[in-house]
């Protein structure tokens, strides 16, 4: 037990044990580009937090989607926590299986006005699941997604 | 001059301070502070580098009967207090709650609380984060000598596994006991253990009968609350200690249910109180207020966002719908406190946009039957806390903790 915890710990310290994609910062200057519209198919912002219990199983489901479909959709994890949490966010996407998606995390001093610019609609609340299509129209789904939720987010 | 009955009411209910639940991360840090010793150097050289900077925005404020403000939050593994003589202008130096350092949950739900006993007795209760996610138990000290000295810290329950305990609530009862609600998840973890599906948590309280020195074995109030969400507490009229919080029914609607806290060793019963339907497998992070009037009405202040992120005002009549409901305020807005004098019923919460935060209200003159327009009180660019509503001598104040300092904004006084 004691060494399981410790070796968590090591994971969580180590930048070098962890190897998941790039995760990158996401300031309110880089939410223009992050919204706008995919050439085609469909974008899927997946809004997580460390916090949230429901968020792995989630990240998951979108993976598979995102697996089913790998032309059409786009998947983009985003974590509202901050990225100075970087190396706990990295472990928490290994584990979720989605480490190599490109995935992002607040860098903003005021992560509620985050929320607002990414979706006006949102309270903040996660897993949010926000589809940005190539048509322009949007779709944002909070909790996590049932087998019914993620057949919606389909292309 | 006879004050209201102030702080000891309001604390309890309140609000979340605490800008951010994202920050929560941050926690997995402290989590490993107990352990360091067991770390290579370059492990902790990387974890130095993530350590916060600044406190957490989690804090709570209580007016003591002679119009003294207190103030805790928590810095560098100390609840700190801190009073103001001065409606909040100035703060006196920090004194320290736990004198040996330990993690605290300090952001956005979760945050230290303080309540004052009818003898001027300083209680402190915050929520100790442990070396898995969600875990954690709930603190308590006390000071009999106007914060001067602290108790040494208790853990209020007798369950120590290393589960989610925490989301802690305080509250003073009329006949001076010390209250404590939380959120507690022993029940979900041994249905899991028996492969038995389990939704959400529980709530579980406890209290004290002599002056916060030793609680009594803590009872379960009700299966299958929401994971996180601030339970609000605040005094029925009788005196007892009433709850209001997040609960779930059915397949994840998460409404809200009241149950009076019961001290004489009788069973409480919660009962559902809010009838929104909304329906989320996750977590909103947003717990409701309750403030109760002289005259027995429990107003209500609660989120949902079934169609579309929305702050509810209601009179509750726990197994019907509320009375009075009304839309405080719609997408953008968030975290909203409620407190009553008189006739006077005020609403206190955030508002964000793209330029940054606002301090809103409404007020109600005539017990919560209508409610003026939303007034924006203050503003920041930077980051805030949720807001928190405190009365003194009839007159309404928020608390507000921002990243420029706290602050204690003037919200009116109660017409009679």
């Amino acid at each position: 037990m004691r060494r399981a915890r410790l070796a968590a710990l090591l994971a969580l310290a180590l930048p070098a044990c962890v190897h998941a994609a790039s995760l990158t910062a996401l300031s309110a200057a880089d939410v223009p580009a992050l919204l706008k519209p995919p050439a085609r198919g469909e974008r899927i912002i997946a809004l997580w937090a460390l916090d949230c219990a429901y968020c792995e199983a989630n990240l998951r489901a979108l993976a598979g989607l995102q697996h089913a479909h790998p032309g059409e959709i786009e998947l983009v994890p985003v974590a509202t926590d901050d990225i100075a949490q970087r190396d706990a966010l990295e472990q928490r996407l290994q584990q979720a299986g989605v480490a190599g998606y490109p995935a992002r995390a607040y860098a903003e001093a005021t992560p509620d006005r985050l929320d607002y610019l990414i979706d006006p609609r949102w309270g903040g609340e996660t897993p949010r699941t926000l589809v940005i299509r190539a048509d322009g129209t949007r779709l944002g789904i909070s909790g996590a997604l049932s087998a019914a939720g993620l057949r919606k987010l389909q292309p | 001059m006879v004050l209201n009955a102030p702080s000891p009411l309001r604390v309890l209910s309140s609000a979340a301070a605490g800008a951010t639940r994202r920050r929560a991360a941050r926690l997995l840090l402290a989590f490993a502070l107990p352990l360091l010793p067991a770390l290579p150097a370059h492990a902790m050289q990387g974890m130095n580098m993530n350590m916060p900077k600044e406190p957490e925005l989690g804090a709570s404020a209580a007016f003591d009967a002679h119009g003294r403000l207190w103030v805790v939050d928590a810095a560098g593994g100390h609840v700190r207090l801190r009073h103001s003589d001065d409606l909040g202008k100035t703060l006196s130096a920090p004194v320290e709650v736990n004198a040996v350092a330990e993690p605290i949950y300090d952001e956005g739900e979760n945050r230290p609380k303080i309540a004052l006993g009818p003898k001027g007795e300083l209680y402190v209760s915050w929520s100790q984060p442990l070396a898995k996610p969600w875990s954690g138990l709930v603190r308590f000290a006390r000071s009999l000598d106007g914060g001067r000295h602290f108790s040494a810290p208790i853990t209020v329950h007798r369950d120590h596994a290393v589960i989610t305990h925490r989301f802690d609530a305080l509250a003073v009862d009329g006949r001076g006991r010390v209250v404590i609600a939380w959120i507690d998840k022993r029940d979900m973890q041994a249905a899991k253990a028996r492969g038995r599906p389990y939704l959400g948590a529980a709530v579980y309280y406890s209290w004290s009968d002599d002056q916060g020195r030793d609680f009594v074995p803590e009872r379960k109030l009700v299966d299958h609350s929401c994971e996180c969400c601030r339970i609000a507490l605040a005094r029925t009229p009788q005196g007892d200690v009433a709850a209001f919080f997040r609960a779930i029914y059915g397949d994840n609607i998460r409404d809200h249910a009241y149950a009076v806290l019961r001290t004489d060793g009788l069973p409480s019963h919660a009962t559902r109180a809010t009838y929104s339907q909304w329906r989320i497998a996750g977590c909103p992070h947003h717990g409701p207020g309750l403030a109760i009037g002289a005259e027995g009405v429990r107003h209500a202040v609660w989120y949902e966002a079934k169609h579309g992120p929305t702050i509810w005002y209601g009179q509750l009549d726990p197994g019907h719908p509320p009375r009075h409901l009304l839309k405080i305020a719609g997408a953008g807005n968030a975290h909203a406190d409620v407190a009553v004098s008189g006739r006077t019923v005020w609403v206190a919460w955030n508002r964000v946009d793209a330029k940054g935060y606002a301090l809103m209200l409404r007020r109600s003159d005539d017990r919560g039957a209508h409610f003026g327009a939303p007034v924006a009180l203050a503003g920041t660019r930077g980051d805030a806390g949720s807001p928190q509503l405190l009365l003194r001598r009839g007159r309404a104040y928020v608390a507000w903790n921002t990243s420029g300092g706290f602050r204690l904004v003037a919200a009116g006084a109660g017409a009679h």
